[in-house]
């Protein structure tokens, strides 16, 4: 984390410590969702194997 | 170039949405498309959650290839006014994010193309995703104004791999499917580039427009609008498909020409409104979705 009170070098934006929190907040949901949704596929896909191979 | 994303030490963590917009959406619904109609035109069954992880590697693969032509064009996208505002030239994502990304995405699309269907879909979506980055992207577009004719085999691949994934093995249908978008590309690219013509020039990317001038691109999407009227009909004058879909080819290519004709043979001036090559680039959109839609309803209700 940089610190809010330092000096930003001429040219860059203040840093926005709320929009990183929002950020990350975001892909971390976005990424439980979609990990969660894989592992709901890949359960099926292994369904769908054993009927076909049995 | 992404001068807004560091802030002393601490870099912004890329925004999903700018993530999502690497992957060129409106392309993969074209690429999902036809590799839906690939998988449904094959002959047997599969099972309705295998052909939804092949179809959603097929997409996740495109969406691979987009994001590694993004992260090698960040460079060019920022010189064309159509592209300056992707999430690379626009500063919103670094090039590091989006290439880690790209590889990520192509090396999960791969795995789960390998777990839900077959190695030989497996490989090809593995040539395509190759073909597109290495082949198109570095090799072709930069240097030759032929780089729309050969490189359109990159996204002529989704049909082949839809349906080798549902059958494990190549046919005449899909070979002629393959044939038909690649030769649609060059048609569909130059009409696109005869409006976004200063774009590209803007760019140095040699495109026909550009390198061989406005009357020549006319002729040559005349030439391969009418040999991809050819190449149309020929799934029906070969009895791989039904009349169904021949009727369809037989019309919807007849407009394709007649659209073509209008842009081969015309001259611009300055400030032409470009309609009929804008029309002729709407339109080819619009066949190809309803030409592909045509081969999965002759095999369906084959008339």
């Amino acid at each position: 984390m940089t610190d809010e009170n330092s000096q930003e070098p001429s040219g860059q934006e203040p840093f926005d410590e709320a929009e990183y929190r929002r950020r990350q907040r975001s892909r971390a949901n976005l990424m439980a969702w979609m990990l969660g949704g894989l592992a709901i596929l890949f359960f099926f896909i292994t369904i769908a194997k054993m009927q076909i191979f049995a | 170039m992404a001068q807004s994303l560091t802030h002393g030490e601490t870099a912004l963590p890329a925004d999903w949405r700018d993530l999502f917009a690497l992957t060129k959406p409106r392309v993969m619904s074209l690429v999902v498309f036809t590799a839906l109609c690939g998988l449904l035109a094959a002959p047997g069954e599969v099972h309705p959650v295998l052909a939804f992880s092949s179809i959603l590697a097929i997409a996740l693969g495109a969406g691979a290839s987009g994001a590694l032509n993004q992260w090698y064009e960040a460079g060019l996208d920022s010189k064309m006014k159509r592209t300056a505002g992707r999430p690379l030239p626009a500063g919103r994502l670094d090039r590091q994010t989006a290439l880690q990304f790209g590889v990520g995405l192509a090396a999960f699309s791969l795995f789960l193309m390998l777990f839900a269907s077959n190695w030989q879909a497996t490989l090809l979506l593995l040539v395509s995703i190759l073909f597109y980055v290495f082949v198109y992207t570095m090799w072709l577009k930069p240097r030759t104004p032929q780089n729309i004719v050969i490189g359109g085999a990159a996204g002529a691949f989704p049909p082949l791999i839809g349906w080798v994934a549902a059958t494990g093995s190549i046919a005449p249908l899909p070979v002629l499917l393959f044939l038909l978008i690649f030769l649609w590309t060059p048609p569909h690219f130059w009409a696109l580039a005869l409006f976004v013509r200063s774009d590209y020039a803007a760019a140095g990317i040699p495109m026909m427009p550009v390198v061989a001038g406005e009357k020549s691109t006319r002729r040559q999407i005349l030439f391969y609008a009418i040999i991809m009227a050819a190449g149309a009909i020929a799934p029906w004058a070969l009895g791989l498909t039904g009349a169904l879909y021949g009727w369809t080819a037989v019309i919807l290519s007849a407009l394709f020409v007649l659209l073509s004709i209008q842009v081969g043979t015309r001259a611009t001036g300055d400030g032409d409104s470009m309609q009929p090559e804008k029309r002729l680039f709407a339109y080819s959109i619009a066949y190809l979705f309803i030409l592909f839609g045509a081969v999965v309803a002759d095999h369906w209700w084959p008339l």
